[in-house]
């Protein structure tokens, strides 16, 4: 076959572009179906407390009412991605222990169904809830260690999670260093801020499957969450992903899935075929769903006066609010990374998550890389100020390269480039390599009395794909049809397209691997019913564990073609190289099988009259592997610049004994248009991952990672003062500036 | 969750067909209606279940709502129902009130801004309003139509307390008015926001100073700060000390420490108290320092 274009590397337009920007496309809250009714969630609305009593016979009469559900109306009233710790609905009258406690205010006690939406709303009015209301938990710090107030009263403690890393000796390692830099360190609550807040519709298909076409990150988890609670097979369970309006890892864990597959499915026994529809308003979403861990950190770190990191010690705590959701699995993110991409010999980490009556922490582009890097980056660059050498020459001391230990003891896996990364990064943002070693440009930039500059480096890296043993694998089917040559292609694949543009990927796959042209592949996507597992559209992973299922499934394809089977139709289920979990007592594991690697150096000033900081020009240098689409890949550097922006610079989530003063997108302030850097320049390089797909790499955590230590470093380089908490606000700037003198 | 939005509620949609009759509903309707022009604080509002009137009186169709005037000797006349928009890029406003253009432009964004107008920012009454203290320091007079026919209200006594006016009901404002600028005056606005689009101002400081032979410095300023007191708040220890004491760095820094002093600023989300007054200080100083560069 000739080829007829080359398709990989190539920045085609997003198939779903024009309806989107058009407002045709459909997303969940879009979709009607005749005769639905609607349903809103009765939440908690209080922090702690004890659910004594809910009367709903006021609710029920209201005409127009069809059913209200309260805890005894679902099956198995528990759930959870990691473990099943939450009740679907708080309240009497469960098998679940402990069910009739509320542990955060968006706690769910009752769904209403009624014929209308403002029916649900009033009939919610009518609902009446006698709460006992206990104590409330929201110190992670203090609940870590006090066992007499317990957020899970059938767990012995708060903390539900500890991890720990023992490599080296650590005693010896600080002896061995001739500074040591202690630092405490506090990260900040992130909210998500999709544009499409949650919403979907339920009903029974006409295989009576409980179908909800909803937005979410991976179809087949939310379909055993769902079998789980309802305690029905999972393939009665269908779930269809619509367009999705981001997601950001904030639609890892259920919102609205279970609740409407209840309302559907309990219909369906009242023996009421109707469509169920819910959507979220704003505020409902910012305290429904989870938000970014913040992290309570202690660390120590020594190096030579030749800038040999000789030792580590870590200990994070991590606020997980009141249920697990996938703390374990960021905080097994963060523990791995609060180091950096350094190889120190010696290593001791100690993190624990704990539980409160906060908002739930959870998923969130990155994954405890963030709080990691901001930790390791802050240290670094205090350590090269006290031993007087440029940051980059520090870095490149230490970097992990081919072959490096990591700190849980195991080699990384092939294809290291940090190395790379930062040298790329440091040369355009002007450093010079000399024989004294790497040297930063001197400021260009002159300051005034109230504008001071101040250039900041860092860099990261962030595994892609699941970590430390969990379960990882991605199928993908292809059908190739026509007679003597494949006139057409369909790809059946769960991935979500969160607004990413993975279904592109996935047809710009399609397209080069079969020589077809773009219009020729038909893609079927994210339908539990029609699509194989794929895992979630998380943990930068969709392109490279797609991209090798689809790589896998046209191989399989062309050997039937070749036999002459019309259609051809195979499929392939890729499985990469194992990780494995941290050992309890040292930490060793294999905890990932690939990673992608960034640098940032940012360039901004500080008005120290008002505390502001603008932001002129950001540098990312980011290995993808392979740019499947470069436009794509540029979208998601500056997207991710711009949400770390906002989480460095803007983003103030306040909670106050479990309450929160931020649920609006006016109190809870996001960049805009006019905030963003004058300037992001997204650098792409290309050194294939020797197991990705035709070289990718993931690539849309990575550039959030090293941003907020950037700019901390860039500021202390305005200002003389180091930041160990954000975000950097204003008031926080000149509360500083001030202590200063 | 209480719903923070419920949704706007049912209203009815009035349009008069002269100045007169709209006042006569508005008096026959107390309590359950008022004027509608820009909506961009009315609507939110009634979404938000704040206000629940049952009729919204149109007025921008009325005549001479929406019309500009600038006379050499009479000043400026602007129609009520003007958009910032469009005041903003009048060649009359720009050159010679470039200051309530500056304050317009600070609004929000530019959407927001074809519909928001100064008079409605004004009648609105916020603390916060970005148009009030440029309105005050240009000496901005409103005309007004009520039960009893055609007033003026000068924007100096205008403001009782936060949403409160002394409009009473059935009170149209029809236009505001400028007298012509002093002569060798310069203005400034800065307005302090969390982000640079569409928040409200954590402060803002607006100044206007001129050369004045009857004050012992030879000038005058005016001073008036938004977001620091219940309504927009004139600076007037700072603008007397600036009249008093010849003027230097010294006497700046003396009069943005006075504006700070003077007001009492509250904590909120958006900014605590300690925060806005360091920051009535400092911007204060700054716009002084503008001002006093180009009139000095
Ligand atoms: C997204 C958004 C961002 C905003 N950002 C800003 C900002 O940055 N700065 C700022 O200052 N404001 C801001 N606002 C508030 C609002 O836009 C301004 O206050 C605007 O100037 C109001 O003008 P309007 O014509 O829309 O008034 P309307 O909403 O029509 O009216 C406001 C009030 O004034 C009364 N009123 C209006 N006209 C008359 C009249 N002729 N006679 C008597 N009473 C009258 C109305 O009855 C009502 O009580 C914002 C609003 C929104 C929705």
């Amino acid at each position: 076959m000739s080829k007829i274009k080359h398709m990989i590397g190539k920045s085609i337009e997003k198939p779903d572009a024009r309806d989107k920007v058009t407002g045709q496309a459909l997303y969940p809250g879009d979709i009607n179906l005749p005769g639905q009714a609607y349903m809103k969630v009765l939440f908690a609305e209080r922090p702690h407390a004890i659910i004594q009593d809910i009367d709903i016979s006021k609710a029920v009469k209201l005409p127009g009412v069809i059913a209200v559900l309260t805890a005894k109306d679902v099956p198995v009233n528990e759930y959870g991605l990691i473990m099943n710790d939450q009740p679907v609905l708080c309240g009497p009258g469960s098998k679940k222990p402990f069910a009739e406690r509320v542990r955060f205010i968006g706690d769910q006690v009752a769904l209403i169904i009624a014929e209308s939406e403002s029916l649900t709303e009033q009939a919610k009015k009518m609902i009446n809830v006698e709460y006992q209301d206990l104590p409330v938990i929201s110190d992670a710090r203090e609940a870590k260690n006090d066992h007499g107030k317990l957020v899970h009263p059938d767990r012995e403690s708060n903390v539900f999670c500890h991890y720990q890393i023992r490599k080296g000796d650590l005693e010896k390692g600080l002896h061995e260093a001739d500074v040591i830099i202690e630092g405490e360190y506090i990260t900040p609550v992130q909210e998500h801020a999709f544009l499409q807040p949650e919403a979907g519709i339920a009903y029974i298909d006409e295989e009576d499957r409980v179908t909800i076409m909803v937005a979410g990150q991976w179809t087949h988890e939310d379909q055993e969450q769902i079998a789980h609670s309802l305690d029905l097979p999972p393939d009665k369970i269908r779930v269809i992903y619509p367009a999705i309006g981001g997601a950001f890892g904030g639609r890892e864990d259920m919102s609205v899935q279970i609740d409407l597959a209840l309302a559907a499915w309990h219909l369906m026994k009242m023996g009421i075929h109707k469509p169920v529809k819910t959507i979220w308003s704003r505020e409902e979403s910012i305290i429904g769903h989870h938000k970014r861990h913040p992290y309570f950190v202690k660390t120590r770190w020594g190096a030579t006066h030749e800038g040999k990191i000789t030792a580590a010690e870590v200990e994070l705590v991590t606020d997980g609010g009141a249920y697990a959701y996938t703390s374990t699995k960021v905080m097994g993110n963060a523990t791995l990374m609060c180091t950096g991409p350094y190889e120190i010999p010696n290593v001791k980490v100690d993190s624990y998550a704990v539980y409160t009556n906060n908002i739930p922490n959870g998923a969130f582009r990155g994954f405890g890389g963030p709080q990691g890097a901001f930790v390791a980056e802050c240290q670094v660059n205090k350590l090269a100020e006290a031993i007087n050498m440029d940051p980059v020459e520090i870095r490149m001391r230490n970097l992990l390269r081919e072959g490096s230990l990591l700190s849980v003891d195991t080699p990384m896996p092939k294809g290291v480039t940090i190395d790379k990364v930062v040298h790329k990064c440091a040369e355009k943002a002007g450093w010079k390599n000399t024989d004294k070693g790497w040297q930063a440009p001197a400021i260009s930039k002159k300051n005034t009395d109230i504008i001071k500059h101040g250039i900041g480096f860092a860099c990261s890296y962030k595994n892609v794909g699941f970590s430390f043993g969990a379960p990882e694998s991605c199928t993908a089917k292809v059908e190739l049809h026509g007679k003597d040559t494949i006139e057409h292609a369909i790809l059946y694949h769960s991935g979500a397209d969160v607004g990413q543009g993975a279904h592109t990927i996935f047809i710009q796959f399609m397209a080069e691997l079969l020589n077809l042209p773009l219009e020729k592949i038909h893609l079927i996507a994210s339908d539990t019913a029609r699509t194989g597992q794929s895992g979630s559209a998380s943990a930068s992973r969709i392109t490279f564990m797609a991209g090798n299922s689809i790589v896998g499934a046209v191989n399989n394809a062309l050997k039937k073609w070749i036999n002459n089977e019309r259609p051809a139709i195979a499929e392939y289920e890729f499985r990469p190289p194992k990780t494995t979990p941290f050992d309890p007592q040292t930490g060793k594991c294999q905890p990932n099988f690939s990673y992608g690697y960034v640098a940032q150096v940012v360039d901004l000033e500080v008005d120290t009259q008002t505390g502001k900081i603008k932001l002129d020009k950001v540098i990312c240098v980011d290995d993808v592997g392979k740019a499947v689409n470069p436009l794509l890949v540029r979208g998601q550097i500056e997207g991710a610049t711009v949400q770390a922006q906002g989480y460095a610079l803007m983003e103030n989530f306040i909670q106050k004994e479990g309450r929160t003063y931020t649920p609006t997108l006016s109190t809870y302030l996001i960049p805009t248009i006019l905030d963003i850097p004058e300037q992001i320049n997204s650098i792409i390089l290309e050194e294939a991952d020797p197991i990705g797909p035709l070289g990718a790499r993931g690539m849309g955590e990575m550039p959030f990672l090293p941003f907020t230590p950037a700019v901390v470093a860039a500021v202390h380089a305005a200002t003389g003062i180091w930041f160990d908490e954000f975000p950097l606000t204003p008031e926080r700037v000149i509360s500083k500036l001030h202590e200063k003198g | 969750m209480n719903n923070a939005h419920p949704g706007l509620p049912e209203f009815d949609y009035i349009k008069p067909a002269t100045l007169a009759e709209a006042s006569q509903f508005l008096v026959q309707h107390e309590n359950e209606s008022r004027p509608f022009m820009g909506g961009t604080d009315i609507i939110v509002r009634m979404r938000d279940g704040f206000w629940k009137d049952k009729y919204l009186v149109e007025v921008k169709h009325l005549e001479g709502m929406t019309s500009i005037h600038f006379d050499p000797v009479k000043g400026l006349t602007i129609g009520a129902a003007t958009s910032m928009n469009n005041v903003a890029a009048h060649p009359d406003i720009q050159r010679y009130y470039p200051l309530l253009a500056e304050a317009a432009n600070s609004v929000a964004s530019y959407q927001l801004r074809n519909r928001a107008t100064v008079v409605g920012n004004i009648c609105n009454a916020s603390p916060a309003g970005d148009t009030t203290g440029a309105s005050m320091v240009l000496g901005g007079v409103l005309s007004v139509h009520g039960a009893g026919g055609l007033r003026t209200e000068p924007l100096t006594t205008f403001f009782l307390g936060p949403g409160k006016t002394v409009l009473k009901p059935g009170d149209i404002v029809t236009a505001i008015t400028f007298p012509i600028p002093p002569k060798g005056w310069a203005g400034k606005y800065i307005k302090l926001g969390r982000n640079a689009l569409s928040d409200l101002s954590i402060v803002g400081v607006t100044v206007l100073g001129y050369p004045d032979a009857a004050t012992k410095s030879g000038y005058r300023f005016h001073i008036v700060l938004a977001s620091v007191a219940p309504v927009p708040f004139v600076a007037a220890a700072a603008e007397a000390v600036l009249a008093e004491k010849t003027i230097s760095d010294d006497v700046l820094d003396a009069a943005a420490a006075a504006a700070m002093d003077g007001c009492k600023p509250i904590d909120d989300v958006r900014s605590s108290a300690r925060y806005r007054k360091l920051m009535v200080r400092n911007l204060t100083r700054k716009a002084l320092d503008e001002v006093w560069t180009k009139i000095k």
